[in-house]
């Protein structure tokens, strides 16, 4: 009996010193990144788990790619031709317009870069923390990664790059409860910032003027500050306005432009050292 | 051979970590059991030599990588319910499995209150009723995780 005893003693010292390393840990990952290169290779290690989870999914995938019929594919090609000729013909004014407006950005001193480059990735089918927002992505720092950069899908903004390893990273998407972007309307020029709130349906904006000027239906494009989204890329539609006249601000509710609960394939935008040139 | 019998422990562990990031539809997701807390509880209440609080703490900070979580928080819950279970095993081996059920749904609770708790202290807002929708799922999957993992137990032959 006494040993059992003593035994539960050596357990209690033990379990002090792990909650104190525990609630260290917790601080100094709220508070700094240090700990980033330690997340980076557990996550590593466990990339196995991941895949494996994900397998069925994408052998699900490569067994619909295996038996798509032949006339599909000739259609799809057609199709897909078709849209090529009208992009292409659509991008020829575009690279004009580009050169024109990089020469006048130019003369006018401006240091704003017009193209950014992508990385495709895929997405891991893999659930994360329920109460956040957070998707897996196959591409890590070896294709090019880097924490901070923006992912969007062919429709808008999804999120950011949070964690990296080596070969797959995640992103938290616009919704997340923790997550805010900065936002600007395209019609009236007001800037806004866009928060998450757990919801893939809608952003929040919040402590607008009564005054400014926003309607219903109003696109919302990223404007650039802060740093880490690059301008212009659409990001949400006004869905609702309610008019709190208590506190003299109004908040809108916004819905995503991006899919943010099905997309499968996105872009991480590389935006690299400005390009004269380009 | 008998170094082999102990792989099966850390196998269990990783198709916990498999369960625990299957994709589910979202409404589903807060009805989750925590399938490492429940294999966790199961080894270190059968085997409190070799599945102790460091293996908590380790399986802690796998997880907190694995669901993108801050670095400690299911470790700390982990670890927490661990030393409760230490601490309780022997009373806890001798009662029925409804009993056990009971008392694993309160570990489960306490272990989700701790990781909320955090989470409240970051900012981030949770669904409340979610604090007991997993540990009840929990509870009733316990028996089934209870008989299989000691089918599994006795297969290899650890004792």
């Amino acid at each position: 009996m006494t040993q059992l005893y003593q035994q539960a003693r050596g357990v209690t010292i033990r379990a002090l010193l792990l909650v104190s390393i525990c609630i260290g840990i917790m601080f100094v990952d709220h508070r700094y990144n240090h700990l980033e290169i330690v997340r980076s290779n557990i996550s590593l290690v466990l990339l196995p788990v991941r895949y494996l989870v994900s397998l069925p999914v994408l052998g699900g995938n490569w067994v619909n790619d295996w038996f798509t019929s032949h006339t599909t594919l000739l259609e799809d090609n057609e199709f897909l031709q078709a849209r090529g000729r009208i992009l292409n013909g659509q991008l020829q004014r575009m690279q004009i317009l580009q050169a024109e407006n990089t020469r006048l950005r130019n003369l006018l001193g401006s240091s704003r870069k017009l193209t950014d480059k992508v990385i495709v990735a895929e997405l891991l089918s893999v659930d994360q923390n329920p109460y956040r927002q957070l998707i897996e992505i196959n591409k890590g720092s070896s294709d090019g990664i880097e924490i901070g950069q923006a992912i969007i899908d062919d429709f808008g903004v999804m999120g950011q790059v949070i964690h990296i390893n080596r070969f797959s990273s995640t992103i938290i998407l616009i919704s997340d409860p923790d997550h805010a972007i900065p936002v600007q309307f395209i019609r009236s020029g007001v800037r806004s910032v866009a928060f998450g709130n757990g919801n893939t349906d809608h952003l929040e904006l919040r402590f607008l003027p009564t005054t400014a000027d926003i309607q219903v239906g109003d696109e919302l494009v990223t404007s650039g500050l802060g740093g880490r989204f690059p301008a212009d890329y659409p990001v949400a539609t006004v869905a609702s306005i309610s008019d709190d006249l208590t506190d003299g601000f109004v908040s809108v509710l916004a819905a995503p432009k991006a899919r943010l609960g099905s997309s499968r394939e996105v872009l991480v935008i590389k935006v690299g050292d400005f390009d004269a040139g380009n | 051979m008998r170094k082999l019998n102990y792989l099966v422990i850390y196998l269990s562990f990783i198709v916990g970590m498999m369960l625990l990031i299957l994709p589910l539809p979202g409404w589903a997701k807060i009805y989750r059991p925590d399938w490492i807390a429940l294999i966790l509880i199961y080894w270190s209440m059968a085997l409190p030599k070799y599945v102790g609080l460091f293996t908590a703490f380790i399986i802690g900070l796998l997880v907190d990588s694995l669901l993108g979580a801050l670095l400690g928080q299911h470790a700390l819950a982990l670890v927490l319910i661990t030393y409760i279970n230490l601490n309780t095993y022997l009373r806890i081996r001798a009662l029925s499995w409804i009993q056990q059920s009971l008392y694993v749904f309160s570990l489960l609770v306490i272990s989700r209150f701790i990781i909320f708790w955090m989470d409240g202290i970051m900012g981030l807002t949770i669904p409340i009723q979610a604090i007991f929708s997993g540990p009840l799922i929990g509870m009733l999957v316990w028996p089934c995780a209870f008989f299989i993992l000691r089918d599994i137990r006795r297969k290899a032959m650890i004792n």
